[in-house]
């Protein structure tokens, strides 16, 4: 009897925070922040749109119009491997000012990539390749890894994205055309207290667990308080 | 007959006493809910280095752990012994072929340890599957927050512990324990804070840190948070010893209630 009442009360225990892990999970997406705006592409370059450190709590939305086809790409880089580039960029560009190497440390490596021989340009030299689209189908060729998602040609497209972990998300839209575009973007920063994925499989299994060994022990309180 | 049976026999009157159906489970639902709530809304913030980041993730979810075990104390040791002193519980307990050392040692396993280390348990749980990569990351820093956070909850233990043992009345000590909480870790802390402030020395607030070590390791790792802003930014080596010095009261007040419990109770 003893031994049914502490297993009992164990899964009752495993029960309730089975329940609270699944509580947690159910809130929607809250929305801190959000940012839009509006340009012109010219053919055949693309651009930085937003870049962020996201984890699996904090994701965001992009929505995007526009008046021909554009490809969006999510990219991601881990702060180690970020840090890393960098110091490869300032190795391989060293009259560069630090800080736009650390704005746009993600195009200047796919310039490093794509155009090995460059040596020691000028800003002025690598603005003129740096946001042509064949630097960067060159630099996803090379980096497929950091390819977190990418859509269709599309001139119309909305998207909710939370990573697995935490990453430096950039995001890029690209005109592959060979006219220019006017480009509508939307960005919401999206936060959730608990991402299903990680819950499902711990909630199922502590749920489970809990009614097992709750049940004799609730069936057994039952019978004996219906015998008093 | 050994002293394994009576002792296992107090300690489930004991369990069934403290812990009833379904209190026990509201408290896991609610330490586990607001655990990861406010952790969620901890790990908005960034900070400058992934160790204070973390120090803020505990130590803002580890609030519900404190509050719960706080009120597991006060219903348990401070409420619970002291009517059991007051009611004959304890004199009909001492009849039991026990020493007074062990009987108080299985009051205290079910009033202290199994809600801190349910709590603790449940804590641990709720950040590693929410936040794996952090707590696996800096292994140190979640232990020292810890260690550091339940300092002064196990030294309101042994304080209300005491309480009961010489007031006899479960109300009354209850009370009584109530105040202590509040003079020592409010009043006490803007007295320490204010000397500080008004003396420029930094002695009052090292004292209190002794008592409240998390303090100290707020301050440590998150800068001017804990303590009068800059009187006092403690070292590495200053918050160990802070939390040592900690431990060591803790020890000494417990030490102090055994004592008590098997010399001095007049029942």
């Amino acid at each position: 009897m003893r031994w049914i009442t502490l297993l009992g009360r164990m899964g009752t225990v495993i029960l309730m925070v089975g329940l609270a892990v699944v509580l947690v999970s159910l809130p929607p997406p809250g929305s801190p922040s959000q940012s839009s705006s509006s340009y012109s592409m010219s053919p055949e370059k693309y651009k930085i749109e937003h870049s962020g450190v996201y984890r699996s709590q904090t994701g965001f939305q992009i929505s995007v119009e526009s008046t021909d086809n554009v490809r969006v790409y999510l990219l991601g880089v881990s702060a180690l491997e970020l840090e890393n580039w960098r110091t490869q960029v300032r190795e391989a560009y060293p009259d560069l000012d630090d800080m736009w190497i650390k704005i746009f440390t993600v195009p200047l490596i796919f310039v490093r990539e794509a155009y090995p021989d460059l040596d020691d340009p000028q800003i002025e030299d690598i603005m003129d390749i740096v946001w042509n689209i064949s630097v960067l189908d060159k630099g996803l060729q090379t980096h497929p890894e950091i390819v977190l998602w990418q859509s269709p040609p599309s001139s119309t497209l909305s998207h909710e994205f939370f990573p697995a972990d935490v990453l430096t998300v950039t995001v890029i839209v690209a005109n592959p055309s060979s006219g220019n575009v006017t480009v509508r973007t939307g960005i919401r920063d999206l936060a959730v207290l608990a991402p299903k994925e990680r819950v499902v499989l711990p909630a199922v299994l502590l749920i489970s667990i809990g009614i097992v060994l709750a049940i004799p022990w609730l069936i057994l309180r039952k019978v004996k308080k219906s015998t008093l | 007959m050994g002293k394994g049976r009576p002792f296992l026999e107090v300690f489930t009157c004991a369990l069934n006493e403290d812990h009833r159906f379904p209190i026990l489970e509201l408290l896991v639902l609610l330490c586990a809910l607001c655990t990861v709530f406010l952790a969620g809304l901890a790990a908005v913030y960034g900070f400058t280095t992934v160790e204070a980041f973390t120090h803020n993730l505990l130590s803002s979810s580890t609030w519900p752990l404190i509050i719960l075990v706080g009120i597991s104390i006060l219903k348990n040791i401070a409420y619970g012994l002291g009517n059991d002193v007051e009611q004959g519980i304890i004199q009909t307990l001492f009849s039991y072929p026990l020493k007074k050392g062990y009987i108080l040692t299985a009051k205290l396993l079910s009033a202290l340890v199994i809600p801190l280390l349910l709590f603790l348990g449940i804590s641990i749980f709720g950040l590693f599957l929410f936040f794996p990569d952090i707590i696996l990351a800096n292994p140190c820093t979640v232990f020292l927050t810890y260690a550091a956070q339940l300092s002064p909850v196990l030294l309101a233990a042994g304080l209300l512990l005491l309480l009961a043992l010489r007031l006899k009345r479960g109300v009354l000590a209850l009370i009584a324990g109530l105040v202590l909480c509040f003079m020592l870790f409010v009043i006490f802390d803007s007295v320490a804070n204010s000397i500080a402030y008004g003396t420029g020395s930094d002695w009052s607030l090292k004292i209190y840190a002794v008592i409240t070590p998390n303090l100290a390791l707020q301050e440590y790792y998150l800068g001017t948070q804990g303590f009068s802003s800059g009187i006092w930014v403690p070292s590495f080596s200053e918050v160990l010893l802070c939390l040592l010095a900690g431990y060591l009261l803790v020890a000494v007040v417990f030490i102090v209630g055994y004592v008590y419990f098997k010399r001095g109770l007049r029942i």
